[in-house]
């Protein structure tokens, strides 16, 4: 097991290096330069020449590339251009609107999820089952951004139930109750992604249901309720805690849109609002960490079916 | 012939699958018949008529430019066909190929899988936005960002399906038989994959659309000039009280198309190779 | 058991949550801003947005009045020599900085200097200063190479302009923005924290002393009633105004035109029009391309395009724009209608046949904007229409914001861009009267008339002189005005003290809810 893991955590390597090559020239190669952006429409040609080569951003691309890749394998992403602050704490800040974000909607992937998808495998091919997997389907068809602005239209301005928008720190005044500004956002993000899930949880039940152990279960007698929970559900958890550990990886880059509706102050608008002022720092930090973050997770659910099936050899 | 009656067994027995199929056959005659059909010229600027109701002129209403909200409606499946069938093409084709090579060749497959999986690492909207803003916005970058997005995870699907045809009996006996590579991929692998990766197309068809629906509303998809759903609901998303059918309509045309491509997604795929079944992922 | 519980506090804590009202207390204002700012440094950053939150902390010598007067604010009086070379500014011995340091006239120096030589608007100023040193503690000499008009009033113009740091900060201060834990103004409000993508705060500073007189404009007195200032992004417009209905905002700002109407109907919010227009600009390229030194074809241009289409569709009722052709609005000292009958004649027939003659053969005009400004983009579509019916063949080229201004800046890549100017109190600091502004509007007319208008004091002259340059842009077209913008922002009723009209950026010191 420990040198299965290792060797996993060899291979990272080189893919690491070559996304971090991938990310330097794609955002390098964006034209626009921060300069421009920092010192406004007034400013001439000269000046944000000027402004460029103080800030070290006019030296050759390579060299750039190797100094930022030095300070990186220190664990130091950099300044941001704009912010004047470490890339890193601006991430971590970042970082825990989206987990936070992330979390939530998992939270009602579950609570709705999984329950609906063993009702519509227990009942498969009942009306029960094409209804629930037709709504899911239906939810997964939406636009998020669509959606979120009705959301926000219904129950943050008409019926007042919950904040509009924006998301203070937890660690800020109102702490935990600050909570409640993710709730519509959660909420939009966990409609299209709860099908995905759904399905999961039916098929796997439905495959693993047929297996002997399952079957002999039923024929000793034991309720089919009890045999669900008890032996289907199980180990149909293996697919599923798989699915939810891409769903979440998914969930902290992709709340994009979410965020800008919502005008979260997570990852995703971090990226989209750094892009549009050439931040170049903070993009790079950013699409990095959540590379190694996507990796990571990979190389958990891979380690995660080792363990939990023996079936998966561990060449 | 065969088709046929399959065709017909397959909407006896789903209503909801067929009634999706009516609907995209609905908006591809749009697409087609578009400047025949729109009672304007989408691009037609009228300031007097501007953000009109809906009503027997402006069927749809019109927008804040008194743009004729219908007839850009009907140049939007234009759009929507184009975008959709565009990234199917460029991610079956591109990751369709690097999948069965990569399979079948198992040293070239070292190399491609590791640039799959480089490509895998990036979240696919993030990957999209960074190579949007390098691109500029264009008709083509927008099918070839989201094609190379859904090329990765078809590339892995097919290199999972090929690797375990590869080794099935009638591989082996083509290949006793003296076929040559060329021959063994393309005459006995691939007509077996095709179910299946149809299934992919049409899930990638839907993602596509929603993918170019939120690039357009970051301001980084098509040309914003361009009558496209995702456009229209993006540049006019502020008057979603002061004049809703702007919203309404073209967020129902691309909810209504999506939600029918993943219904036929969801049963052909209930109708293919039970082997296969679980590597599709679609919703 | 265990499990039980764990659901239970989940639980506990999401109804904790919904029930617990705004933990916001009355003592904080929440802005919603366009989006972040790029820096607060105000030497060098001349973004509208980092003025608005700055200029709450920051003070210049000079401020304006209700009437776009420059008044006293951190200067206690001065006097001009006779022949217009040496201003002498006496300081108010009372101020401090936020760091509890007394300002003197090192400070002042200091950052005069800075401003000066590296300041976006300094330059302006400084192309015609010999020396500024301090004459004592509390008194500062400038020492003008000529007599030059505009002085007070860019001394006044805070955004790109010469805020007063102390001479600490400006130490080793360049072009680059000087960084956050460095913003130590003399303002009501002091900085308190920047978290990035959430929140600029500003928090009360209890040493600060006001300077005298009743509230007028930015002068006279200011009370800082808040405890705190929270600035927040929220870059969709949509979001900003449900955020000021839902209550999670106090104040709103840059809500889309066509809005206008219905939330100035809804008694649960406050409507607060910018008193100070923005006009949209098309700058021609004079340096390269079909258009350099062809004045005609430039004219011809002119000639087709109608403005008020587009700022029908652009900015939507009647009341929020004006097609008005002088570049400073009516009521203002610096309002000409010299050349404007030039300004939006919108006759195709007459555009074709002046092109023709200006020997353009159909080449393509490339006209670049960005979408990042929704009415830049709405107004370019209009005119690409426009034009085309007049015969030109416009290669319309839509990019983001960072990438236009990177173009911009190669002649050699662009006919025709799209900007916004603000509104500012002295024509000197319209962006086309600056020379290596891109679109590099260089004569000898220019030139001549340019000397002229800084060289007097005299407003009567300078206006009269403005009146002439004003003319000659109609005449050599550098650029074209689109029309004047009324912005307006939006607020909860419960804010008081905001005034009628926001003169050019909103303040709330004298504002409390």
């Amino acid at each position: 097991m420990l040198s299965y893991t290792l060797k996993r955590l060899l291979t990272l390597l080189p893919t690491l290096i070559a996304a971090s090559i991938l990310v330097f020239l794609f955002v390098h190669l964006i034209p626009g330069d921060p300069a421009a952006v920092l010192l406004g429409d007034t400013a001439t040609p000269q000046e944000i020449a000027a402004l460029t080569r103080e800030m070290g951003l006019d030296k050759p691309l390579w060299q750039q590339y190797t100094l930022w890749l030095s300070e990186v394998a220190k664990g130091n992403l950099g300044q941001s251009i704009f912010f004047k602050a470490p890339v890193t704490s601006i991430i971590a800040d970042g970082a825990q609107t989206s987990i936070l974000l992330a979390t939530m909607t998992i939270f009602w992937i579950i609570i709705f999820g999984i329950p609906i998808g063993v009702l519509s495998a227990t009942r498969q091919g009942s009306w029960v089952d094409q209804l629930t997997s037709g709504l899911a389907m239906f939810f997964a068809s939406v636009p998020t951004f669509w959606l979120g602005l009705y959301l926000i239209l219904i129950f943050a301005v008409g019926l007042g139930w919950f904040p509009s928008s924006g998301f203070p720190s937890i660690f800020d005044e109102g702490g935990i109750s600050n909570l409640r500004y993710l709730l519509l956002p959660s909420l939009t993000l966990a409609a299209p992604n709860a099908a995905l899930i759904i399905r999961l949880v039916r098929a796997s039940m439905l495959d693993i249901s047929r297996e002997d152990h399952v079957r002999t279960a039923r024929a000793k007698g034991l309720h089919p309720t009890k045999v669900a929970i008890k032996h289907v559900f199980r180990n149909a958890l293996i697919t599923v805690v798989a699915a939810f550990g891409f769903t979440f990886a998914a969930l902290v880059s992709e709340a994009v849109v979410t965020e800008t509706v919502f005008s979260l102050p997570g990852i995703g608008r971090l990226v989209v609002q750094s892009i549009l002022r050439r931040d170049y720092p903070v993009i790079q930090g950013v699409i990095l960490v959540i590379v190694v973050l996507y990796l990571f997770i990979n190389l958990l659910v891979d380690l995660a079916y080792a363990m939990l099936d023996p079936r998966v050899s561990l060449k | 012939m065969i088709f046929l009656s399959r065709l017909k067994a397959f909407a006896s027995s789903r209503v909801l699958a067929t009634l999706g199929m009516v609907w995209l056959g609905v908006i591809i005659f749009a697409a087609v018949t578009a400047p025949l059909l729109a009672p304007f010229d989408p691009t037609e600027i009228d300031p007097i008529a501007r953000l009109s109701e809906p009503g027997s002129l402006y069927w749809f209403g019109t927008d804040h430019f008194g743009r004729d909200t219908f007839s850009r409606a009907l140049f939007g499946a234009r759009m929507a066909i184009l975008i959709g069938s565009g990234s199917v093409i460029v991610a079956l084709l591109l990751g369709g190929l690097v999948g069965m090579l990569s399979a079948y060749f198992t040293t070239l497959g070292h190399v491609f899988m590791r640039i799959v999986d480089v490509l895998m690492a990036f979240p696919a909207l993030l990957l999209a936005l960074v190579l949007m803003t390098l691109l500029e916005r264009s008709v083509i970058n927008t099918i070839l960002v989201i094609g190379i997005v859904y090329a990765s995870t078809t590339a892995r699907i097919l290199f999972g399906m090929t690797l375990k045809l590869k080794n099935e009996v009638f591989v082996d006996a083509a290949r006793c038989s003296g076929a040559g590579h060329i021959s063994l991929l393309f005459r006995h692998i691939l007509p077996n994959l095709i179910s299946p990766l149809l299934v992919q197309a049409s899930f990638i068809f839907a993602f596509a659309q929603l993918q170019s629906a939120a690039l357009d509303f970051l301001g980084l998809g098509l040309p914003p000039e361009m009558a496209s759903w995702g456009n229209m609901l993006s540049e006019e998303r502020i008057y979603v009280t002061r004049a809703p059918w702007l919203l309404i309509f073209p967020g129902a045309l691309i909810i209504l198309s999506v939600f029918s491509m993943n219904l036929v997604g969801d049963a052909m795929r209930d109708s293919i190779d039970p082997r296969f079944k679980n590597d599709i992922a679609g919703v | 058991m265990k499990r039980n519980n764990w659901w239970k506090s989940i639980l506990g804590v999401v109804l904790y949550g919904l029930l617990v009202g705004s933990g916001w207390t009355a003592g904080t204002l929440r802005y919603a801003t366009v989006g972040e700012p790029p820096s607060l440094d105000q030497h060098v950053v001349t973004s509208d947005l980092a003025t608005t939150i700055a200029h709450h902390m920051f003070e210049g010598l000079y401020t304006f009045n209700a009437a776009n007067s420059p008044v006293n604010l951190l200067a206690a009086g001065d006097s001009l020599s006779e022949d217009g070379k040496i201003i002498t500014i006496s300081l108010r011995d009372d101020v401090k900085f936020h760091n509890g340091q007394a300002m003197t006239s090192v400070d002042v120096v200091a950052s005069m200097k800075r401003w000066g030589e590296f300041g976006s608007r300094g330059g302006l100023l400084f192309s015609n200063v010999d020396s500024v040193e301090a004459s004592g503690e509390y008194e500062i000499k400038i020492t003008l190479s000529q007599s030059f008009g505009p002085w007070k009033n860019l001394l006044a113009f805070i955004n790109g302009g010469p805020a007063i740091y102390p001479a600490s900060v400006m130490e080793g201060a360049t072009k680059e923005p000087i960084e956050p834990k460095n913003y130590i103004g003399t303002g009501p409000y002091k900085f308190s924290e920047w978290q990035p993508n959430r929140h600029v705060e500003l928090v009360r500073f209890d040493d600060y002393t006001s300077p005298s007189g009743a509230a007028d404009g930015y002068g006279g007195e200011r009370k800082a009633n808040f405890d705190s200032l929270r600035f927040m992004p929220v870059p969709d417009a949509g979001t900003r105004v449900a955020g000021i209905k839902a209550g999670d905002y106090d104040y709103a700002e840059s809500i889309p035109g066509d809005l206008y109407a219905e939330l100035d109907a809804d008694s649960g919010v406050n409507t607060i029009l910018n008193g100070g227009p923005i006009f949209g600009l098309v700058f021609m390229n004079s340096k390269d391309g079909p258009l350099k030194e062809n004045f005609e074809l430039r004219r011809a241009i002119q000639t087709a395009i109608d403005k008020t289409p587009a700022l029908q569709v652009a900015i939507g009722p009647e009341g929020l724009w004006r097609a008005n052709g002088s570049f400073l609005p009516e009521g203002n000292v610096w309002y000409s209608e010299s050349g404007a009958e030039n300004f939006s004649k919108g006759d195709a027939e007459a555009a074709k046949s002046m092109a023709e003659a200006a020997g353009y053969t159909g080449d393509p005009i490339k006209f670049m904007v960005s979408t990042n400004y929704p009415f830049h983009y709405d107004t370019a579509i209009v005119y690409t229409k426009q034009l085309a019916n007049a015969g030109f063949n416009i290669d319309l080229q839509v990019y983001d914001w960072a990438t236009l201004i990177e173009k911009r800046a190669q002649p050699d890549q662009w006919d025709l861009f799209f900007t916004h100017h603000g509104f500012v109190p002295d024509p000197i600091l319209i962006s086309v009267m600056n020379d290596n502004y891109p679109g590099w509007w260089v004569t000898e007319e220019k030139a001549a008339l340019k000397s002229r208008f800084t060289a007097t004091s005299d407003p009567a002259e300078r206006q009269a002189i403005w009146s002439e340059i004003q003319a000659l842009i109609y005449k050599q077209v550098p650029t074209m005005k689109t029309g004047d913008v009324y912005t307006y922002n939006i607020a909860s009723p419960s804010l008081q003290g905001l005034g009628e009209a926001t003169l050019i950026w909103p303040h709330f010191w004298n504002v409390s809810k």
